[in-house]
């Protein structure tokens, strides 16, 4: 449960020593409380941006109005900048004052206790913008996409984010909305006014237009695999038989010595995993137990993982030596794994080879047309276009189209959506006498309710906490 | 007090009929006061029951043991079912009656259920002490005592009629108006406006010769449904010679003359203020806003076997007489027809319906009822069913006993309800299937499966209709089952199903299947169509249904969190200037119908619901500082009476103001 009446304060940006430290107060009481910290009977004027003497406020100091007056003489702990937000132009949409501080941890902590003990309560993860959405400044998908915004390590994260800030997500379904609406007006108006005769809306207008609305949603989810890779990062998971340099290519790419090397088959028991930033995503990368079959039960419950987490995994890089004839375990894992995306790694490209890459698909052991790419994790050469091609594979790179859905919320609620309008185009299908509009009407009714979710144009209390809860305190 | 009875209701028209039966049934003294017994149940307009959404609510009101059902299916003349291509789900049964035959059969009801005793005269006033009514005052000076109080006013209060230039105060054509009541509700502080409705001329049947006509191609004869399907669960089957209704269609030469006219019209020419029923338009507004429309529906109805005269639907106008005449007159097949009484339009008073409870108990006096025209409906369906919830009501209130409410998902008549009090009224309220979003639940063909239970716990059940509840249930029960476990063939082909999978094809039909031999059905004289179409509807959109009552039941949730009796909005950070106006206009009386009320959004509603908590914990205001909330606190109106409210099987909320 949230309290969205009293004054809230927290530090909006990252604790820590920095050139600034911005404290944020928003709430009926704000600018009152900010008074009570500025030396002097200064007026804040709003948006304005004033230089003020930052001092401790008296210890008896109450929150009554002439005690702003009565501040003057508590010790000073900074010089800052205070901009006062005035109701509802603000943030919040409530009063808000933000003191712009040096960056010192000790000067803000200081200023947030004054602030608590005047009256102010600590702020919780992601109030600011939940104050804003209850104050109508922002709907659901507005609001979600500030925290995304915050919580972005890429660039391309970041675009996608502030498109959905923006409103493009909330317009798009916007449209899909009030297209259902019109249709239902429609059939509503023929239940209601033509008693046996002809209908305001014929079956054909009918379909098309529930066909148009399918259409829509199913553009937005045919991107949304591609925002959600966006969104939350790919993980891409590294298999191969024992020793073809799983491990050697897992640092490479994370960056760090982390996969213990040796040239014994087996050294790596357990998945290893790290989060990195290539390319234009956001990637965790798997480190596998090498696959092959073994007596020993602590490397067999690993093989087990290896085959989990390549299961779940965007991408499976899998892996070959090029530099020794191709084994049973290489041939048997080209054989599986067809379903998942697939990179096929040619490794060791720094030694004499083996074979060449043409005769996978000469022997026909390759089910699809797998991208594959030859690289050596030693040297780093064809790391570049490993990179690429995992971005490639993913849809990262190659379309610059927008990316409208990119979080789960939204995707389940469009897929149900999607799925009671296929239900309605069904039975838009049946012969007049026996397609009652109210069946229909039923199904669009409750398909435009779930887009009215992903709006919060309908909401709950739960969904709001659990939505808020993943914020930063201070957002 | 020169009197004393346990409920008075005002007024004995289809609200105030049924208000005083439900009353009287709990076993209660009622006194019924009307300005004259000849008129009671009188049909003013249309001289018909039921049709599309209206249909549902008498199959509601008979459902919980009110008259209009079994009085309509004693008197009706023809009798049809509507809606037949659009699935059970939305069938709706409608007939013509014969307008004396139903008064007189719904006066003898009255009086022969017993504790029902007439008062002839003019209401004036509700008498109030400590917030509550406690009695009535009548015009000729006399004051009766109450318990509760029911007013069901009609067009009556401040009523005025409209034919072309001229008009006079009268609440129907040829009764009085009443006047101080109006004032008295005035007085009270309730919020009033003013709505205006119409009805078309009376031709006299034997100026006209429909066989001629019909032959001319002038009319289409339209004859009732063979067998009939009655209104109401108790009726057995009927068999009846049934009437006639003829169709005709408007044409140039008609328009043309209410446009040349327009300016004579009371409607467009400013005499008119009140504000009139978009659905049933006049043919003013018909020609005047569907300019493109090149020719209206009319339907000529006989008001009764054996009257002269003849409805004509369609064609209601404040237009003078002498235009009246030559448009009747340029309607091929009425060349000849006379004029028996011109059409009107009537001006009337009510009340916003935003000042009631779902109980139809206002919030302003306790221990008060409104219901029908004066809550800013039209027609008769909607007038009854209101009267009978307010009825109902009354004598629980009387009683002490919780009240009796039905939730959107239960009632086409708490959809109606919950409309009222939630949105108010800018034009007269119908009743459509549009507006009940559960629709697939609320049927015609399960309304006594839905309510007879309600009714029996509220007390206006009787014995008799619970008995026969009772075996009507049991069939249906029996049936469905029974369909779950018959195998059947799918037609034209070896292969044998149950007949509840067989019958979820959109292509087969229960009928059929009974018909064919295959499948065993329990039914009765006269609930033929009725058992069947529940079972029907029951197995073929499964699905949906399910789906409906899960939805329902999310809803419900917010439903029982109430709002407390003067939770004052005044000042609450979080919510907009619009929101405060509104949920202070309303003052809902649980977070769903506050999520209900246009302009108030769901954030909205949650901020309401935090206040709404922590003033229950702390039994004080949230305001910006200590000082606003108890003066928010000494501004809201201290609760008087017994506060039935709330949502149904909950005790009604009772929450006394200690602040201030």
């Amino acid at each position: 449960m949230f309290s969205p009446d009293d004054t809230i304060v927290a530090l909006a940006t990252p604790p820590g020593r920095g050139g600034l430290a911005v404290v944020r107060l928003s709430g009926p009481r704000s600018l009152e409380i900010a008074a009570l910290l500025i030396d002097g009977r200064i007026t804040l004027e709003p948006r304005h941006a004033t230089l003020v003497r930052v001092v401790m406020p008296p210890p008896e100091a109450t929150p009554a109005g002439e005690a702003a007056g009565e501040a003057m003489g508590g010790p000073a702990l900074d010089q800052a900048v205070v901009t006062w937000f005035a109701a509802p132009a603000s943030y919040t949409g409530e009063d808000v004052v933000e003191f712009s501080l040096h960056g010192s941890p000790v000067i803000a902590g200081e200023v947030i206790a004054a602030c608590a003990g005047s009256g102010a309560r600590l702020a919780g993860p992601g109030e600011f913008t939940l104050r804003a959405f209850l104050n109508g400044r922002l709907d659901l998908t507005r609001a979600e996409a500030i925290g995304d915004l915050v919580e972005a390590t890429t660039p391309r994260q970041a675009r996608v984010a502030f498109d959905q800030l923006q409103g493009a997500l909330a317009e798009r379904i916007g449209e899909i909305e009030r297209q259902l609406f019109n249709l239902m007006a429609k059939l509503e108006a023929s239940g209601d006014f033509d008693e046996d005769g002809d209908r305001f809306v014929s079956p054909e207008e009918t379909r098309r237009a529930i066909r148009e609305a399918l259409a829509r949603i199913d553009g937005l989810l045919a991107d949304s695999r591609r925002g959600r890779l966006v969104r939350e990062g790919i993980v891409v998971a590294i298999a191969g038989r024992p020793n073809v340099g799983k491990s050697t290519l897992f640092n490479r790419l994370a960056g760090v010595d982390r996969a213990i090397v040796t040239p014994v088959p087996g050294t790596t028991r357990d998945l290893l995993t790290e989060a990195v930033v290539f390319g234009a995503a956001k990637v965790t990368l798997v480190d596998t137990v090498g696959m092959r079959p073994t007596s020993d039960p602590v490397e067999r419950e690993g093989v087990a993982r290896a085959e989990k987490a390549s299961a779940a995994a965007d991408v499976v890089l899998v892996m070959l030596d090029m530099s020794a004839p191709l084994t049973d375990d290489d041939r048997r894992l080209l054989a599986a794994g067809e379903g998942a995306t697939r990179i096929i790694v040619a490794n060791k490209s720094d030694l004499p080879p083996a074979w060449d890459l043409s005769d996978l698909r000469v022997q026909g052991i390759l089910p699809g047309e797998p991208v594959i790419v030859s690289i050596s994790a030693v040297t780093g050469e064809g790391l570049d276009n490993l990179v690429w091609s995992i971005d490639r594979q993913c849809g990262l790179v190659g379309s610059d189209e927008p990316v409208y859905v990119s979080n789960i919320r939204h995707i389940d609620l469009l897929g149900r959506s999607a799925e009671l309008l296929r239900d309605a185009d069904r039975v838009a299908l049946r012969p007049v006498g026996q397609m009652p509009e109210n069946v229909l009407l039923s199904d669009l009714r409750l398909a435009a309710d779930l887009l009215q979710e992903v709006t919060g144009k309908r909401t709950t209390d739960d969904l709001l906490t659990a939505i808020f809860s993943r914020f930063c305190i201070g957002k | 007090m020169n009197d004393s009875f346990d409920v008075l209701v005002v007024g004995a028209g289809h609200a105030g009929c049924e208000a005083a039966w439900a009353a009287a049934k709990l076993g209660l003294r009622v006194g019924l006061c009307t300005l004259s017994r000849e008129t009671v149940a009188q049909m003013p307009c249309n001289p018909a029951i039921g049709g599309t959404a209206k249909g549902h609510l008498v199959r509601e009101i008979d459902a919980l043991g009110g008259l209009m059902g079994r009085a309509i299916d004693a008197t009706g003349i023809q009798f049809r079912v509507l809606n037949r291509s659009r699935g059970p789900a939305v069938w709706s049964p409608r007939a013509q009656a014969d307008k004396k035959a139903y008064r007189a059969w719904v006066r003898s009801a009255l009086d022969g259920l017993g504790g029902i005793e007439w008062i002839v005269a003019v209401a004036s006033a509700p008498i109030v002490q400590a917030g509550c009514a406690v009695g009535l005052r009548l015009e000729d000076g006399r004051e009766l005592g109450c318990r509760a109080l029911v007013l069901t006013t009609g067009t009556f209060l401040n009523g005025l009629i409209h034919v072309g230039p001229d008009q006079w105060s009268a609440g129907r054509r040829g009764e009085p108006s009443v006047q101080e009541l109006s004032e008295a509700m005035k007085t009270l502080g309730f919020r009033c406006g003013r709505l205006k409705t119409g009805t078309p001329p009376r031709l006299d049947r034997r100026s006209i010769d429909f066989d001629g006509a019909v032959r001319a191609g002038h009319f289409q004869a339209q004859p009732g449904d063979d067998p009939i399907v009655p209104f109401s669960f108790s009726t057995g089957s009927l068999k009846r010679e049934q009437a006639l209704c003829y169709l005709l269609h408007t044409n140039a030469r008609v328009h043309e003359l209410v446009r040349v006219n327009i300016d004579r019209s009371p409607l467009y020419n400013g005499q008119i203020t009140g504000i009139g029923p978009r659905y049933c338009p006049s043919i003013e507004d018909k020609v005047v806003k569907f300019p493109e429309r090149v020719r209206h529906h009319l339907v000529l109805e006989p008001e009764g076997l054996d009257v002269d005269e003849v409805y004509l639907n369609g064609l209601s106008m404040s237009l003078p007489v002498d235009v009246q005449l030559e448009i009747v007159h340029a309607l091929p097949g009425l060349e000849d027809a006379a004029l028996l009484r011109p059409a009107y339009a009537v001006e009337y008073d009510f009340i916003q319906p935003t000042e009631l409870r779902a109980t139809l108990e206002t919030k302003r006096v306790g221990r008060l009822f409104l219901a029908g025209q004066i809550n800013g409906t039209s027609g008769y369906e909607e007038a009854a069913g209101q009267g009978l919830l307010a009825g109902a009501n009354a004598a629980l209130a009387a009683r002490g006993e919780s009240p009796l409410v039905l939730g959107r998902d239960e009632a086409y008549i708490g959809v109606m309800v919950d409309d009222l009090i939630t949105h108010g009224c800018l034009e007269p309220y119908r009743m459509f299937t549009s507006r009940a979003e559960r629709r697939l639940l609320l049927r015609t063909d399960n309304a006594d499966l839905r309510l007879t239970p309600r009714g029996r716990l509220a007390g206006v059940v009787d014995d008799e209709q619970w008995s026969r509840f009772e075996a009507r249930r049991g069939r249906f029960e029996r049936n469905w089952t029974r369909l779950a476990v018959t195998m059947v063939r799918w037609p034209g082909s070896g292969n044998r199903m149950p007949a509840d999978q067989l019958l979820r094809q959109p292509e087969i039909g229960l009928a059929e299947l009974v018909e064919s031999g295959q499948v065993e059905f329990e039914t009765c004289p006269g609930a033929e169509e009725t058992d069947r179409a529940s079972v029907e509807s029951e197995v073929k959109y499964a699905g949906y249904i399910e789906r409906e009552h899960a939805a329902a039941a999310r809803l419900k949730r917010e439903e029982n969190r109430l709002i407390p009796d003067g939770f004052g909005y005044d000042g609450l950070p979080g919510l907009t200037r619009e929101a405060i106006e509104r949920l202070s206009a309303v003052r809902p009386e649980s977070l769903g119908q506050a999520g209900r009320i246009p302009g108030v959004t769901p954030a909205a509603v949650a901020v309401v619901g935090f206040h709404v908590e922590k003033w229950s914990r702390s039994g004080k205001v949230s305001g910006r500082d200590d000082t606003r909330a108890e003066k928010g606190a000494a501004e809201s109106r201290p609760v008087v009476g017994p506060i039935v409210g709330g949502s149904a099987g909950q005790q009604g909320m009772q929450k006394t103001q200690e602040t201030a």
